[in-house]
C-alpha cells in the first residue's frame, strides 16, 4: 500500500470515528443518567460516569409506571407490523417489479404517491376509518395502515428492477412454477433488501407517537412513546426516571441493527452475470 | 429427442416495432442448427419464443410434432444457455446443477449422481461447493451448459454461450461443444453473431437480417453460393469483395447476366498467376500489405474502388508498386443490383458443391 493510499485511509478511520462518536455519544449519556441517584442526576449538567450505578429508576419505571405493560404493546405493534410490511412489500414490490399485468404503471404511480403524503395528512381520515370498523384501541389500528408501507414497496421494486430478468427465465425453463420461483429464486434474492426494509420499518412503528397517541386512548393499549410523553409531563423534575424510559426504548433498536446487519449489508448479485 | 419445426412465425412487440418477419425454419431431430445474423436482428428473441418465454404474434412452432404456441415453458422440455449465463447467484454449483431436478421432485440420491456424473463431464467437480461469483467465466458458462443438460431435454437452444470468453477458450469450448453434441445426439439450436462459428459448428445454418431469415443450407453451400448479397457479405472473413465489370481489365469477358448486375469475389480467390486462359484479370496498386503469418491480406485501390485479397506471401511487389491479379471466372458470385438476390451466371462450372451434393 502506497503512503498516499495508507494516508487517504487513516483518514477516512477517523472521519468515521467521529461520526460514530457523536451519534454514540448522547446514547451513552442518558444511559449512565439512567444508572444515577436522584441527586447526581439532577445536578445542572449531570457527569458522564454513574459514581455511584443503582438500578433504582429502572425498577421505579417498571414497577411504578407499568412500563413493561407500555414495552409490550411498543413490541407487539412493532413485529407484527415489520412482519407484515415485509410480506407486502416483498410480494407487491416483486409484481410491481416484474411481473405483467393491465394496470402496472398505474399501481406503480399511485404507491409513488402514496410515499409523497404525509403521515399528518392521513390522521383524521384514519381514525374516521378505524372507529367504523370498531378497531380503535386494537393493536390492528397501529399494524394496519403501517403494514403497507409504501416506501418499502418501493424500495423492494426498485431491487428486483435491477436483478437481470433472465434468471426468473431460467428458473421457468428449468421447470418451477411461478410459486416456487418466488420462493426458491425472488425471496433470497432480495432478502438483503427486505432484512431493510423490515429494520426500516421495526424503527419507524417502535418511534410512531402522532397515530398511536390518537389510534390508542385507552391507557393498557398505549405504546412506549405515548406513554413515555404522558410520564414526562408527570414526573418532568425526575431526570433519572425519564433517562431511564429513554433507555429502555432505545435499547430495542440496537439490538434490532446488531441482529440484522449482516443480512442487509450482504450482497448476493455479484457474479450472476457475466459483466 | 425432437425435431423443431418453425412455420411464418411473426413477433411485432407492443411498441409495434417488427422484430421477426415471417420466419420458417426447422432444425432436424438430432441436428447442430447454427442461427447467425447480425446484433439485434431478433436471434435472443427467436430464441425465448421458442422456449415459451414470449409470445408469438402469429405462426406455428412445433417440437417434436407438437404445436408448442400455448404451451408455457415449464412444459416445452426444452433447456437454454442464456447470453448471460444467468446462473442462480445465491445457489452453488451444485444447487445450480440440481434446481432444475429438484423442482421436478427427482428422487435424491439420483439427482446427486447425475449432478456429479456431468460435473465430472464438464470438469466441474471442484466447484460444486462454489458460488457463481467465485467462478471464473469459462468455469459460469460451463455451469451454465450443465445446467442445461442435466435435465435431458428434447431440445437444447443455446444463446451466444460463447460470446463473453476469451479466443482460445471459445474454441476450447467450441470443441467441446460439438463432442458433446455428438454424444448426447439432442436436437440443438445454437445463436451466434459470430459467422465463423456458424460455419464451425453448424451442420447447416440459418442466417437472420432485419428479423427476415436469408438463408437455409449447409456451411459450405453458404459460403460457396450465398442467396444474395448480404449474405455473401457477411458470412466469410475478411468479407467478400463487390466489384463492376469495369474493375476488371476486359470488362466484355465477364459472364454477363441481364443488365444491373454486381460481381462478388472473395479475398482467397485471387491469385497472381493465370491458372487458365479463362481467368479474369484486375490490376491495381498495392495500398497496405498486413500479414497474417502464412499469408498477406493485401488491400489494392482502381479506379473503380478498393479490393482485398488474401495471398501467399513470398514475391509480393512492396506498398506502392502495381499488381495483376487473376480469378477464376467459376469463382464470380454476381447479384442483381435491384434486389440484391443471386443470380446464377450461364454456363459456369461453380467451385464450390451444389445444393444436391449437401454434407449431412
Ligand atoms: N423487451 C424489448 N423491448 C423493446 N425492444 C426489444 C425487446 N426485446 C428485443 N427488442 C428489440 O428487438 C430486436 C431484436 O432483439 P434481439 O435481442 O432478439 O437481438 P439479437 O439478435 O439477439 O441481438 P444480439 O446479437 O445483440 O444479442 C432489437 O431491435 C431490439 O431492440
Ligand atoms: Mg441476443
Amino acid at each position: 500500500m502506497s503512503l498516499q493510499n495508507r494516508t487517504l485511509r487513516a483518514g477516512t478511520y477517523l472521519g468515521l470515528a467521529v461520526l460514530a462518536g457523536a451519534t454514540l455519544f448522547p446514547l451513552l449519556w442518558v444511559t449512565s443518567i439512567a444508572l444515577m441517584r436522584a441527586p447526581e442526576a439532577a445536578a445542572g449538567t449531570p457527569s458522564l460516569w454513574p459514581h455511584h450505578p443503582t438500578l433504582v429508576n429502572v425498577i421505579n419505571i417498571i414497577s411504578r409506571q407499568h412500563l413493561g405493560r407500555y414495552f409490550f404493546n411498543s413490541l407487539v405493534v412493532a413485529i407484527a407490523t415489520m412482519a407484515l410490511s415485509m410480506l407486502v412489500a416483498g410480494s407487491a414490490g416483486y409484481g410491481l417489479a416484474r411481473v405483467e399485468f393491465r394496470g402496472r404503471r398505474m399501481v406503480s404511480w399511485l404507491v409513488m404517491l402514496g410515499v409523497l403524503i404525509p403521515n399528518q395528512a392521513l390522521v383524521l381520515p384514519l381514525f374516521e376509518m378505524f372507529r367504523t370498523v370498531h378497531l380503535v384501541n386494537h393493536y390492528a389500528a397501529l399494524v394496519l395502515p403501517a403494514a403497507a408501507n409504501p416506501v418499502g414497496i418501493v424500495l423492494v421494486q426498485a431491487y428486483m428492477r435491477a436483478i437481470p430478468a433472465d434468471i426468473l427465465d431460467a428458473a421457468r425453463i428449468d421447470g418451477a412454477s411461478e410459486w416456487r420461483i418466488y420462493r426458491s429464486i425472488v425471496v433470497p434474492l432480495m432478502a438483503p433488501m427486505l432484512a431493510a426494509v423490515g429494520v426500516l420499518i421495526f424503527v419507524v412503528s417502535w418511534n410512531d407517537f402522532m397515530w398511536p397517541m390518537i389510534a390508542m386512548q385507552q391507557e393498557s393499549m398505549q405504546t412506549l412513546p405515548v406513554a413515555l410523553a404522558a410520564i414526562d409531563r408527570e414526573h418532568y423534575q425526575d431526570i433519572g426516571l425519564m433517562a431511564a424510559g429513554a433507555t429502555m426504548t432505545m435499547l430495542p433498536m440496537v439490538f434490532v441493527f446488531l441482529a440484522s446487519q449482516r443480512y442487509y449489508l450482504r450482497s448476493v448479485i455479484a457474479g450472476s452475470l457475466t459483466d | 429427442m425432437a425435431a423443431l419445426e418453425i412455420e411464418h412465425v411473426e413477433k411485432t412487440l407492443r411498441s409495434g416495432q417488427s422484430v421477426l418477419r415471417d420466419v420458417s425454419f426447422t432444425a432436424r431431430d438430432g441436428e447442430l442448427l447454427a442461427v447467425v445474423g447480425p446484433s439485434g436482428c431478433g436471434k435472443s428473441t427467436l430464441l425465448r419464443l421458442v422456449a415459451g418465454l414470449d409470445s408469438i404474434t402469429a405462426g406455428v412452432i412445433r417440437i417434436g410434432g407438437r404445436t408448442v404456441n400455448e404451451v408455457p415453458p415449464q412444459q416445452r422440455d426444452v433447456a437454454m444457455v442464456f447470453q448471460n449465463h444467468a446462473l442462480y447467484p445465491h445457489m452453488t454449483v451444485y444447487e445450480n446443477l440440481a434446481f432444475g431436478l429438484r423442482v421436478r421432485g427427482t428422487p435424491r440420491t439420483q439427482i446427486d449422481r447425475r449432478v456429479r456424473q456431468t460435473a465430472a463431464q464438464l470438469g466441474l467437480e471442484a466447484m460444486l461447493k462454489r458460488y457463481p461469483r467465485e467462478l471464473s467465466g469459462g468455469q459460469r458458462q460451463r455451469t451454465a451448459l450443465g445446467r442445461a443438460m442435466l435435465r435431458n431435454p428434447a431440445l437444447f437452444l443455446l444463446d451466444e454461450p460463447l460470446s463473453s470468453l476469451d479466443v482460445p477458450l471459445r474454441a476450447e469450448l467450441r470443441r467441446e461443444l460439438a463432442a458433446l453434441h455428438r454424444s448426447l445426439g439432442t436436437t440443438m439450436v445454437y445463436v451466434t453473431h459470430d459467422q465463423s462459428e456458424a460455419l464451425s459448428l453448424g451442420q447447416r445454418m440459418v442466417v437472420l437480417a432485419g428479423g427476415r431469415v436469408q438463408q437455409i443450407d449447409t456451411p459450405i453451400n453458404v459460403y460457396h453460393r450465398p442467396a444474395n448479397r448480404f449474405v455473401a457479405g457477411f458470412v466469410g472473413w475478411p468479407p467478400m469483395n463487390f466489384l463492376t465489370a469495369e474493375s476488371f481489365d476486359d470488362g466484355a469477358r465477364v459472364p454477363a447476366g441481364a443488365s444491373g448486375l454486381e460481381y462478388g469475389v472473395r479475398p482467397e480467390s485471387f491469385s497472381t498467376q493465370a491458372g487458365g486462359p479463362d481467368d479474369l484479370q484486375l490490376a491495381g496498386r498495392i495500398e497496405r500489405i498486413e500479414s497474417q503469418g502464412s499469408e498477406c491480406h493485401i488491400e489494392l485501390t482502381q479506379r473503380f474502388g478498393r479490393v482485398l485479397a488474401r495471398l501467399r506471401c513470398e514475391k509480393l511487389p512492396r506498398v506502392g508498386e502495381q499488381i495483376r491479379l487473376w480469378v477464376r471466372r467459376s469463382d464470380l458470385h454476381a447479384f442483381d443490383r435491384t434486389n440484391g438476390q443471386r443470380v446464377e451466371l450461364m454456363g459456369l462450372e461453380r467451385s464450390g458443391p451444389r445444393p444436391e451434393e449437401r454434407t449431412q
